[in-house]
């Protein structure tokens, strides 16, 4: 088993590597220049030149590429341009928002969509089925910005339970974290709910049709003891791919709902980071976030057995 | 085979998108990208049925030209998801070995690239247009397929008819074709219709960050995404896109259900 | 089970969980739409550090709100007969945050860091160049800083008062480390800085030992004193959870209100709109050396097919003044002969096109959604300019990369907005100079960069006034680029919030503000 982590996270290296060299040439490929954005419509062009050596930007592609790979190797991110900020530091505590959200979300769609999407797929073709797919498709065609502008205005405007502004670390004040999360958390549960649920449904359906199922059934084991142990596991099992999926995603790609409810997460770090060309930060927010889904999925892989016999981690 | 009722419901949602579509080519109410200032933010009228957007426009006739924009968009990048993606992952799940793990290492490099980062990229390299959007979103989902299908390809390959076949002694490519690739079709249906949804709403989302489609080309995305602003004085302008999104990812997503219950190939058995 | 009792008592306890704490109530807090670049004025800066900087560290002199140049550390600043020596006499009194008094040598040495190449000072070219070059800051005694020029400039003291220069701040050497670099700002402003918490708030503290000037504020001049024991900037970068978190009571000034918004927020009892004109310039931009558009008669047809004061009615929802000159309204230098707009004429605009050559070539016209007014001005010149048979597509592009091509030249027409410059003869270079050496420069006609250099020397305000006017006559008939308008800031506050006011420049004052509850 550690030995078949140690050779997961070994083989992850070049993945990690070829994350951060495409992301690297492509950010230079893509036009604009931090030098030009930080002097802005009055930038001479002596003095576009003076910055830009000042921030390193002047020297040949590559050799700016392995002094950063040099100096990612001994732990330093480098600093970022916008503000001089440490990278390293920053991404550590941007993910300390992002993460408490994401995690919660996912957790809260998944305890939501499982046990729905196993009801549709037992009521097959019912009532009851059309229905709670109807609810997840309008649940998935709401984007996400608009959701929570909505529950921004209701929770926080009109009804005044939760502040509109305001995160405080949880390490400063968990209750009040407690609430500049809740509408975050529970917008982004919403939405991602929408696919977990369609998603459990239809590996159900699935399992539903096996012959163990049907054995099971004529064995006269009751129909709830046939869900939990011969369905549940099984059905469980391709929605897991997909939580780790959309876990991975959300950690890197949640910019719009941190935009909408003003958290200094990891997405919203990396779009600015994009907009200003900051270089250091989005290579390191890239990086992270690689090794964040390169974590995720071993997890995700290694949990994979547990529900579906079937197939061996290894 | 009985009439289903996803198959009914899903089949008339999407027909009537369809038809909105096809009817966009030949006919809109008025010019879909006609300014008027005197008449903005206008309330549905006997003019304007579903009333006017922030630079007078007709907001019927430009849900009329998105339907178009927006399928279009939202299904060619379905379509490059879908064939990126099963060819990775058929490869990847069944070939197993060096080959899954550069393919995996490669849709984990792919699948760690934010969308946003990607279509940034594609856009600035390929100038601001509809295929650059189609590109970026077809590659940023390709990898999600390709793990779906690499799944349930790793669970399939080790039932026992697999190996029988094996035993049989059909070659690799008949047992991947005659065996394999139709148990990828329930959930690849599911993700198709899903990322149906998703790149609709992803191409939206793009628009709120300001990249997407460039305007004034109408798609459903970059109606939502400019609509945000005038929720409260001007709801038609979010409700109108809004169902058709709905009533769109609806029709797929269920049509997508009553696909797979047809084609699923134990279904004879 | 227990699931339940958690979600009773969640709801039990929201209700008064977040009621203000009692010494929140001497805390300003004010919208900032997006981080700060640093707190070093003037060097790594955007127009968000400038407006924090601004309440730390003063200047020599300052601005007022009509955009001319007051004394702030200086009381009094001599001109010396050949114009080439400003002496500046120090104001007594004045303290920095760290209880030092201020001296002529403070200045000198601050001068000197500016002044040094590897700084990066944003203006240190400007006081490097043929027109205004500093030769010596010298210091007679403890209280008068002679700073000599190589010849007359009009614009020396503007340039030393811009906010984006930082305002060529005077701050205690104790503000930079050991090995010279910039740690934090310990300055003579109304506040000292606070802390900064990156992606989330800067916080100011009131400075107790403030030595304030007589009078009223003016501008970043006048009477500055904090009224407040602390200054939050609260950084929301969604323009709508902005709006929200002020209704909301979250935050108690929002000084960056869109105009789309302000019908909704004048119907709500108890709010207060405050409306400046800014000095910013938005414009359409044409580019000369295009085969199409370097015809003269091409560039006149698009001028003329657009319906200026339409357009920027719709734009601004009518809180702007349309005009076609590039010196802001609200400037001295404004002339009446400035104040006209060409009416639109399409029969004309279709006549010169087809004279022109043109034969339904589609253009193109680059814009972004980073600042809406770009985009709804380039969907209504697209729209405008078909009424005359002119077609046109347009490339919304991501800010940066926009920024790129206008640096570049590199577009047919573009929608772009120049920052606030404060003095005429900015507000002409920032648009004129020659496309060999800089390629974002709209004109390119050397009779006028000569007049322009010649603005830029001469400081009779009679004769500078005369040859702007001539200029402006000149880019009507030329047109390189149409001149729109400048745009207003909307400050927003609630009932409890007193003594707060728009200005020329967008960014929020908080000196002279109170909380009355």
């Amino acid at each position: 088993m550690a030995g078949y982590v140690l050779r997961r996270l070994l083989v992850a290296l070049p993945t990690l590597l070829l994350a951060a060299a495409s992301v690297f040439f492509l950010m230079r490929l893509v036009p604009g220049d931090p030098a030009l954005l930080i002097l802005g419509d009055a930038a001479t062009p002596e003095a576009v030149a003076d910055l830009r050596a000042a921030l390193g930007l002047d020297r040949p592609l590559p050799v700016q590429f392995l002094l950063w790979l040099e100096r990612v190797a001994a732990g330093d991110f480098g600093r970022s341009i916008t503000n001089g900020e440490a990278v390293g530091p920053l991404l550590l505590d941007r993910f300390a928002v992002t993460a408490p959200v994401v995690l919660a979300a996912v957790g809260a769609a998944a305890l939501l969509a499982v046990p729905f999407g196993m009801l549709a797929a037992w009521k097959q073709d019912s009532l009851a089925d059309v229905a709670t797919v109807t609810v997840a498709t309008l649940l998935l065609s709401m984007p996400s910005f608009w959701l929570g502008l909505i529950l921004l205005l209701v929770f926080g405007l009109w009804l005044g339970w939760v502040p509109v502004v305001g995160w405080v670390p949880f390490a400063e004040d968990p209750w009040r974290a407690l609430h500049a999360i809740l509408l975050p958390v529970v917008t982004l549960a919403l939405v991602e709910a929408g696919v977990l649920i369609r998603m459990a449904r239809a590996s159900t359906v699935e399992v539903l049709r096996l012959d163990y199922v049907a054995h099971a059934r004529a064995k006269g084991v009751p129909e709830g003891r046939v869900l939990a142990r011969h369905v549940f596991p099984n059905a469980f099992a391709p929605t897991l791919t997909l939580i780790g999926l959309v876990l991975g995603n959300l950690l890197g790609g949640i910019a719009v709902m941190e935009t909408v409810f003003t958290l200094p997460g990891l997405g919203r770090l990396l779009v600015d980071a994009i907009f200003a060309r900051d270089y250091p930060v989005i290579q390191g927010v890239m990086l992270f976030i690689a090794a964040i889904y390169v974590l995720v999925n071993l997890a995700v892989d290694l949990l994979y057995p547990v529900f579906d016999p079937r197939v061996t981690a290894d | 085979m009985r009439l289903r009722p996803n198959l009914v419901i899903g089949g008339t949602l999407l027909g009537f998108v369809l038809a909105v579509a096809a009817a966009a080519l030949v006919w809109t109410p008025h010019d879909p990208v006609r300014t008027n200032l005197r008449r903005r933010l206008r309330p549905p009228s006997a003019e304007y049925w579903l009333g006017t957007d922030e630079f007078g426009r007709d907001v019927l006739s430009r849900l009329m030209t998105g339907a178009v924009t927006s399928v279009t968009v939202a299904a060619a990048t379905v379509v490059v998801a879908l064939l990126l993606g099963l060819a990775i992952g058929l490869a990847g799940g069944y070939l197993r070995g060096w080959v899954d793990r550069v393919l995996g290492a490669l849709n984990d490099t792919l699948l760690a690239f934010p969308g946003i980062l990607l279509a940034l990229g594609l856009l600035a390299v390929m100038g601001p247009s509809r295929w650059g959007i189609v590109l970026a979103l077809g590659l940023a989902y390709a990898p999600t397929v390709a793990r779906v299908v690499r799944g349930t390809v790793l669970s399939i390959r080790e039932r026992e008819f697999v190996e029988a076949s094996r035993a049989l002694g059909n070659s690799e490519a008949y047992t991947l074709l005659r065996h394999v690739v139709p148990h990828t079709v329930a959930p690849v249906t599911v993700l198709a219709t899903s990322l149906f949804g998703w790149v609709i709403l992803s191409e939206s989302a793009l628009n709120f960050l300001g990249l997407g489609v460039p305007p004034p080309a109408a798609t459903w995305g970059n109606m939502l995404a400019s609509a945000r602003p005038f929720m409260l004085e001007a709801p038609m302008l979010s409700i109108a896109p809004g169902a058709m999104i709905a009533a769109c990812l609806l029709g797929a997503n269920l049509l997508g259900d009553a696909l797979r219950d047809i084609l699923d190939p134990r279904d004879g058995a | 089970m227990r699931f339940r009792a958690l979600l009773a008592a969640f709801a039990a306890a929201s209700s008064v969980a977040l009621a203000v704490p009692a010494a929140a109530q001497d805390t300003l807090r004010i919208r900032l739409n997006a981080d700060i670049r640093s707190t070093d004025p003037g060097v790594n800066r955007d127009a968000n550090t400038d407006g924090i900087v601004w309440h730390v560290v003063e200047g020599l002199v300052a601005l007022r709100a009509d955009a001319s140049v007051g004394p702030m550390l200086a009381e009094r600043v001599e001109v010396s007969e050949d114009g080439r020596a400003y002496t500046f006499a120090l104001r007594p009194g004045v303290r920095f945050h760290n209880g030092q008094p201020l001296t002529s040598a403070d200045v000198a040495f601050a001068m000197q860091r500016y002044m040094r190449r590897e700084t990066n000072w944003r203006c240190r070219g400007d006081l490097d160049s043929s027109v205004t070059r500093i030769t010596a800051v010298e210091t007679p005694d403890e209280r008068t800083v002679v700073i000599r020029l190589e010849q007359p400039s009009a614009l020396f003291l503007t340039m030393l008062a811009r906010p984006d220069c930082g305002q060529a701040g005077i701050w205690h050497r104790d503000s930079l480390n050991p090995d010279g670099s910039w740690r934090a700002p310990v300055g003579t402003g109304p506040f000292r800085l606070g802390e900064w918490r990156r992606g989330q708030f800067v916080e100011l503290t009131r400075f107790e030992n403030y030595a304030a000037l007589p009078g009223a504020p003016d501008g970043l001049a006048g009477n500055k004193t904090p009224m407040v024991e602390r200054v939050r900037f609260t950084i929301i970068p969604d323009d709508a959870a902005a709006r929200a978190a002020l209704l909301a009571g979250n935050i108690d000034i929002l000084p960056d209100a869109r105009s789309r918004d302000l019908p909704e927020l004048r119907q709500r009892p108890g709010i207060s709109i405050h409306s400046a004109a800014s000095m910013d310039l938005q414009v359409l931009l044409m580019q000369t050396r295009d085969p199409l558009l370097q015809d003269v008669r091409m560039r006149r047809a698009i001028a003329l097919a657009l319906d200026v004061p339409e357009l920027v009615r719709a734009v601004s929802e009518g809180t702007s003044r349309p005009s076609r000159a590039p010196i802001p309204v609200g400037s001295t230098f404004f002339t009446p002969a400035m104040a006209e707009v060409p009416p639109r004429d399409v029969a004309q605009a279709r006549r010169l096109a087809a004279e022109a050559g043109y034969r339904g070539q589609r253009l193109r016209i680059v814009t972004t959604r980073r600042y809406e007014a770009f985009y709804e001005i380039a969907v209504l010149v697209q729209d405008m300019l078909r009424d005359a048979g002119i077609e046109s597509d347009l490339e919304v592009l991501e800010w940066a990369t926009q920024l790129d091509r206008y640096t570049r030249g590199d577009y047919q027409m573009m929608a772009f907005g120049f920052s606030a410059r404060l003095d005429p003869s900015l507000s002409y270079e920032m648009f004129t100079g020659p496309k060999a050496t800089q390629p974002r420069k709209a004109w390119d006609n050397p009779e006028v960069q000569a007049m322009l250099e010649q603005t830029m020397r001469e400081t009779d305000a009679i004769r500078r006034r005369a040859t702007f006017e001539a200029m402006h006559r000149r880019l009507l008939e030329e047109v390189p680029m149409v001149a729109l308008y400048s745009s207003v800031t909307h400050g927003v506050t609630p009932r409890h919030v007193q003594g707060y006011g728009s200005w020329a420049v967008d960014a929020p004052r908080a000196w002279g503000v109170r909380i009355q509850r």
